[in-house]
Parts: structure tokens; sequence; C-alpha cells
């Protein structure tokens, strides 16, 4: 059915959405690129699974995963971006934080195995659920819709109309002036890691729900869309990154239909380098930054 | 010679937002001739420069240069046609040498950089040429230097050799005395009517009003993006209203 | 033990992978940070595997062939992709590489997901007279105005767009010449594995690729072949001495990825700054540590 595999599209929608939120926090607003945000989300299910495995229970393993990946946002920021402030820093960084999310990869395979494994929580939690346009969709699939539309409208109002958001922005856009307007620039960039380290953690716990398995695989693939969507979205716009993931999802559902499944994966990729090249600025973006020549 | 014109502008404007830093300005700049433009902080004299080299592109009105329409041209089109320029923030290739700055300049590989493999030799390279413009500016002994590291008034002096190297029809020199005391200016003037012959014409922007003296045939004066007065220099630099701008802004 | 270390098959990898550094560099030179060079690279692989599993062509003009095809695929996809630049064009380049690998695994000619095999010819000698030859012409490049121009295009594009170089041309050239590069280093690489499947032109090599660079540094073309040797050798070194022996592929890559985060962090200037380039200038005197 078309409309099953559209209501299916719309909620795995919802998850690019949320992970393309976190690469938008750090790339929209400081202008960095961190690949290390898929690792992060691969690492959340293995800390859940841990949490897990010494008798937490679901509810107490999300928090515990949202802090541990809030932390290791810090860490990243500190190996991989805050040394790289040359001309050529941006593209230094985005290949350090490449490598810096090998090693969060490969540590857990060291420890893991290459293998999912089986997270021990109530299969209810992926199983029960209702039915949307004839398709069986989980609590947990709808939950996670829920949760980046309201994460997004979240932080589009802090970015946008707090003090920290006006701190945050004008990090960006001038970190030297900023510095002179007396704003603590590496602690406002160190808040940013942390939020969006804490968006993938949150992405991970929620993979892993949908699925009642862990797998070190997820993170790559969920980055690799994640990335394309935030530039689809506008590269930097929380509004279009979710307007865009939902679209990528129901585009996939679409594609799929029409017995399409291995063209599905790269759609993404084709839509944003159209996107790229004739709007750069993408969906919903302003076209703040100097994209081209 | 003179009469012909080199540049010609015709109703240029230039606006960023509401801001119109260049505001329908006319200016012809003819053969033989060495242009001053004054005008106080902000009247739009730099724009003016990035307009006619191709930085910026107008909003309104029409460039001719050499007999072409280059409004809409792009900066190597424009570079190659004949128009050189120096930068008032210096912009040299800091990580290439003092003698690799004027090399790259070399017209010869410049319009055909595929050419470029072909000659191995420093001296098909055009080292030579490169090395007398630098005796030239008195910057031989700094060849080997990197640009980067160069004082002040050799950099700037290095922008004009780089500029010349391109062999132009048209040198554009914004504020080049900046930062140099009043030996090196002398020593300036002295340079730039040296390389004059070279040039069709030049146009000169520039605060030291003792080096428009020395330099300009014709002064045109800036203010808000127009031309408020132009003439011959004595002339300019006494009118009333040129006297006014500059009083109604201190100076910097 | 150094004799293993010499093996026909490290000598070849270590050997392609000194191509593909090398075709990073090239494109490095103009200022453009690719990731589709793994694209490329299986571009040159299967248009040249085709010309010998298929028609029976010898190595080398087979070679010669999947080279100009990524040559012209290069100016292809430059033209239009060159117009985003940074971060941008290393997500279109990243694009480019997931979305030919996915073309080639639609394409039953050529055995589709499964691959196609049948490819020979490669032999140590060839990839080693391969890397001698391109490095002279490398360093002979290194010595030519040309080498100039796409260092001043590199350092500032619009002053040197004013002084009458195209801008547009030289990015372009330099991507398309790093495209053909990769393309013959595929082809190399194929027609010594025989059997080419899409998965080995993955975005993971792309990466790995610039990794190379990036651990050797770009400032020469000595740096670049630093890192695809010692990449290429660590983990035979790593074997051959036994100080790993189970869960060897993952800790290789941990290994590697951890030397480059700690790397890079001691150059923090970042490696991919290029240092004064007066080496070039072929003056003699040579001004050393200015950074
Ligand atoms: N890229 C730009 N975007 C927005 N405004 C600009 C831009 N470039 C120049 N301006 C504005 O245009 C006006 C004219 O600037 P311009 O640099 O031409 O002044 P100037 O005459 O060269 O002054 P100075 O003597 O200080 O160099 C100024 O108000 C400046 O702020
Ligand atoms: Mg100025």
């Amino acid at each position: 059915m078309l409309a099953e595999q559209i209501a299916n599209g719309v909620v795995v929608g919802g998850l690019y959405a949320l992970v393309a939120l976190g690469f938008t926090l750090v790339f929209g607003l400081l202008d960095k690129l961190n690949f290390a945000h898929g690792e992060v989300v691969t690492l959340a299910g293995f800390v859940a699974l841990v949490a897990v495995q010494l008798g937490a229970s679901v509810w107490l393993a999300i928090p515990i995963v949202i802090v541990v990946t809030g932390l290791s946002g810090l860490l990243i920021e500190l190996l991989s971006f805050r040394a790289f402030t040359s001309k050529e820093g941006h593209s230094v960084s985005a290949l350090s934080s490449f490598a810096l999310g090998i090693v969060i990869l490969e540590v857990v395979r060291l420890e893991y195995g290459a293998a999912p494994l089986n997270l021990a929580i109530p299969t209810t939690i992926y199983t029960s659920g209702i039915s949307i346009l004839g398709a069986p969709i989980p609590w947990v699939k709808l939950a996670t819709l829920g949760i980046s539309v309201v994460l997004m409208i979240g932080l589009h109002v802090v970015v946008g109309h707090t003090r920290l958001g006006r701190q945050i922005r004008a990090v960006g856009e001038a970190p030297t002036s900023a510095m002179l307007l007396g704003i603590h620039v590496t602690r406002v960039i160190q808040y940013v890691f942390v939020v969006a380290s804490a968006l993938a953690g949150i992405s991970g716990l929620l993979i892993a729900m949908q699925g009642g398995f862990v797998s070190s695989e997820v993170g790559f693939t969920f980055a690799l869309k994640g990335i394309a969507i935030m530039a689809i979205g506008g590269m930097g716009d929380l509004r279009g990154a979710v307007l865009a993931g939902l679209l990528i999802g129901i585009a996939e559902g679409i594609a799929i239909h029409y017995g399409l499944g291995g063209f599905s994966d790269v759609l993404v990729w084709l839509v944003m380098i159209a996107v790229l090249l004739i709007r750069p600025e993408g969906l919903l973006g302003g076209g703040r930054r100097e994209v081209r020549a | 010679m003179t009469g012909r014109i080199v540049a010609g502008l015709e109703g240029v404007a230039k606006a960023f937002g509401g801001l119109r830093a260049v505001d329908g300005v006319s200016l012809d700049i003819p053969a033989g001739e060495v242009v001053g433009i004054i005008g106080p902080n902000g009247a739009g004299k730099t724009v003016l420069i990035n307009l006619i080299t191709g930085f910026y592109h107008a909003s309104d009105g029409q460039i001719t240069i050499a007999d072409h329409n280059v409004t809409q041209w792009t900066l190597h089109q424009i570079g190659r046609l004949g128009v050189a320029r120096t930068f008032q923030n210096i912009r040299l290739f800091r990580r290439l040498s003092v003698l690799e700055n004027v090399m790259v300049a070399n017209p010869a590989f410049t319009a055909h950089p595929l050419r470029g493999l072909l000659a191995l030799s420093p001296r098909r390279q055009g080292r030579d040429e490169a090395m007398d413009l630098l005796a030239l500016f008195g910057l031989a002994d700094r060849a080997d230097q990197s640009a980067g590291e160069l004082a002040y008034g050799d950099a700037r002096r290095l922008e004009i050799a780089r500029a010349l190297a391109t062999r132009p029809r048209l040198l554009l020199l914004d504020e080049p005395a900046a930062g140099m005391n009043d030996r090196e200016t002398e020593a300036l003037v002295d340079d730039i009517r040296k390389v004059k012959p070279r040039l069709e014409a030049i146009a000169l922007i520039e605060h030291d009003m003792s080096l428009i003296r020395a330099l300009a045939d014709r002064v045109v004066a800036m203010n808000y993006g127009r031309i408020i007065a132009e003439g011959a220099t004595g002339t300019v630099l006494s009118h009333p209203k040129v006297v006014e701008a500059y009083l109604g802004q201190e100076e910097s | 033990m150094i004799a293993n270390l010499l093996s026909t098959e490290n000598i070849v990898f270590t050997g392609v992978n000194i191509l593909l550094a090398w075709s990073v560099y090239l494109t490095l030179m103009t200022g453009t940070l690719s990731f589709a060079m793994a694209a490329f690279m299986g571009i040159g692989a299967y248009v040249s595997g085709i010309l010998t599993a298929k028609f029976g062509w010898p190595l080398v003009p087979a070679a010669l062939v999947g080279t100009l095809a990524c040559l012209a695929g290069g100016i292809l996809v430059g033209f239009p992709a060159l117009r985003v630049r940074g971060l941008y064009l290393m997500l279109v380049t990243t694009g480019v590489t997931l979305v030919v690998k996915v073309a080639i695994e639609n394409i039953e000619y050529v055995g589709g997901v499964g691959g196609m095999g049948g490819l020979r010819g490669t032999t140590p000698e060839l990839v080693l007279a391969s890397v001698v030859v391109i490095g002279g012409a490398l360093w002979l490049l290194s010595r030519t105005p040309l080498q100039r121009i796409m260092d001043a295009a590199r350092e500032d594009e619009n002053v040197a767009a004013s002084l009458g170089i195209n801008i547009v041309f030289i990015r372009v050239a330099g991507f398309a010449a790093g495209a053909a590069l990769a393309g013959y280093a595929g082809a190399l690489y194929g027609h010594y594995i025989i059997f080419i499947a899409p998965e080995q032109f993955d975005i993971l090599y792309s990466v790995f690729i610039a990794l190379y660079v990036v651990l050797g540094g770009v400032n020469n073309l000595w740096g670049p072949v630093l890192g695809a040797v010692v990449i290429t050798m660590l983990p035979e070194v790593v074997r051959e001495f036994g100080v790993m022996s189970s869960g060897f592929r993952s800790a290789r890559q941990l290994i590697f990825a951890g030397a480059l985060v700690l790397l890079l962090l001691v150059r923090p200037a970042g490696i991919l700054a290029f240092r004064r380039l007066s080496i070039r200038a072929g003056r003699g005197r040579v001004p050393v540590g200015s950074t």
C-alpha cells in the first residue's frame, strides 16, 4: 500500500530529522561539520545496552544515555575542534572528527563485535501501537516523530529568542568580536556540542528502542542521511532540517513502494547535490553564508 | 595620446541594501593622465575601484574600458584587458615568496596556465623581468623572503610591482602611501613617476594630499558616493564643498 | 621479516595508495578537498576492466582509457560542483561517491552488486614504474608557473583572478587531473585484485585517502607518499612483529584513527595548511621554518 509506505516514511523521517537536527545545530550555528556525530548515535545504543545489562530500567537508561552522550560532546569539541582555527581549520576539524568517530566506533566494536546485539527491553515498547492509513505504527515511532518536532521547536525558540541563543549566534558569526563583547566563546561552543551530542544520544536511544537491538552500523547509516538532510534543509535552519527529514522519509517510502528500494538510499544524496547546486542556501535557509565563489 | 579614454564610467551606482555606496558616478580616465580620487572616509572611493576591477558588479550604469563594455565582466576578464590594482588592506600571497608574487602575475601564463607546463627554466618563467621590477621598487634583496614577512611599506611596494607585472594599461592604486613615513612617501612618488610611462593611465586614491599634489594631473573629489568636485588639482583641493566635506568629518 | 613486508601485495597496495594520495594532493593544490576519489577509482577500474575482461585489451591502454574517462568525468562533475566550496564541496563530493557506487550496483552489464571478475595484468613493476613516472611529472609540475598559479589561486582566489587567472579553469583542471589519477590508480588496483565490486569503492575509502594525505602533510609531494606508505605498511608491520593477533582489522583502524586525531592536535595549524612555498621558486636559497 502506498499510503502505508507514506505513513512509514513519515515516522522514519522523524528519526532522520532528529539526527539532522544535531548536525544542523553545530553546522548552522558554528559553521563546523561534526562527522563524529553519527558515532555518538551508535554510542548511545551501547550505553543503553550496558545500562540495561547492569539492571537499569528503560526509563532510567534514558537519562543515563543523555548524560553520557552529552559529555561525549565535550570530548569531541576538545579533541577535534578547539585547536583548529586556521583558514583550513574547517576541513581539518571535519577530518579529525571523522577519525574520532572511527575511534569511538572501533572501541565499541573491540568490546562488542560488529554484529547487532539484543537490547533486553520489554517487547511491547516496539510492538504495541496503532494503525495509521493501514500501517501498524508502534508508539515509539510516533513518539520519535513527536520528540523531534518538540525538540526542533524548543531549540528554535532557544536559539532565536534567548540570551544564550544570541550569544551562540554571535559566536558563530564572528568569534573574535563575540570574545571582545565579553562572551565566553569556548563555553558557548561547548554548550552547542553538548546539546547536539545529547540529541545524537536521544536519536540513538530511540533507534535502539524502535528495533529492540543495538548495532554499530546505525551511526554511519544515519549520519550519512542526517548530513544530507541538513544540507537539503538549509545548512543551519532547524525547521528546514525537520521538514527535509520528513520529506526524505516520505520520498523513500514512495521509492520503496515502486520497487526502487536500492535507489532509496542515494535518493537523499541526489536531492542534496541538486539542492546544493541549484539553491545552495537550502529549502528554507536564508543564505547567510558564502557558499559560492 | 591624450584625449583617448582608457576607462569611462557612466552613471555607475552600487547599493548595499539601503546604502548607496556609489551613487551615479560618471567619470572619464583619459590616456596619459594620473587621476587623483579623494574624499573623506566612507565616501565610496574603494567601492568605485572594486567596481572598475570587477570585484563588485554595478547595480546601475555602465563601465567601459578600452572600448569594451565591461560592466558585467568577471575579475579575470577585466584583469586580462589590462586593469591592475593594489588594495587598501594589502592582499599579497603571503605564503609565496616576494619574487613569486611578481612572477605569478606574468601574463604569458595567467592567460594560458597550461602553457606554463612547458616553461621549466626560471628564465622562461620570466624571472629576470620580475627581478627587474623588484629592483625598481628596492625589493631585490628581499626576493626570497615570504611576502607575509614584509614590513608595511615594502608590502605596499610589492603590491604595485605585482600589479605592474601584469603589464596593465590602467593601474588603480588604493591609498598606496597609507602607513608610510614621509621619506617612504617621497620615494613612492619617484617610483610612480618612473613607471608612469609604462601605463596608459593611473587612478590614485589617497588621503595624503602631498602625494596627490605631486602626482595627479586631475582630481575627483567624492562624498556620500557622489562626485562633489572635479578638475585641476589646486582648484579641487580648495573647492568649498571639498573643504567642507573634509571638515565635516574628522580625518583619520 | 623485511622480505615479507616487501611482498608483491604490499608493493602493489602501497604504490596504488601513493597514486591515490597524489590524486588528493593534486586536487588539494587548487584548494579543493574532494571525497569523490573512490568514485573515480571505481570508474577507472570498471572502464578499464570492461576493456580487458570483456574485449581482451591489454592492461595499459585499457587503464589509459579509464584514466581519460575519469578526466572527462572530473570535468563534468567539477564544473557544476566547484561552484560550492569548503565543507559544502566535501558534501557534494561525498554524494558523488555514494551515487556512483549505487549506479554501478544497478548496471547488470558489469555484474551489479555481485561485481565483475577476470581483471588481470597489474604487476609490481608496472605499479612501481607508474609511481616513478607520475611522481617525476608532479615534481616537474612543482617547478612550473602553473604550480605558482595554483598556489596563488588557493591563497586568495579573488586577487589571483584579478591578475587574469581564470579560477574556475584552474580549479576544474586540478579536480579533473586528480580524478584522472584516481582513475588510473583504480585501474591498477582492479587488475591486481582480479575481482571488483561496487562496495570496494565506498565513501570510507575516499575519506581514508584524504586522511593519508592529511597524515603525511601536503607541503610537497613527499608528504602524501609518507602518509600512504605508513598507513599501508603499519598494519603489516604490526602483524609481522606480532603485536596484535586478534581483533586485527578493528585494531588497525583504531590505531590509525587515534593516531590521526592526536597528530592533528600536535599540529593545530592543520597539516592541510600549506607552509612557505618558495622552495619551488627555483632560486636556490631555501628559507626554513616560518611557521
Ligand atoms: N561589501 C560591502 N558591504 C556593505 N557595505 C559596504 C561594503 N563595502 C563598502 N561598504 C560601505 O560603502 C561605503 C563606502 O565605502 P568605501 O570603502 O568605498 O569608502 P572609502 O571612500 O574607500 O573610505 P576610506 O577612505 O575609509 O577607505 C562605506 O559606508 C562602507 O561601509
Ligand atoms: Mg577605501
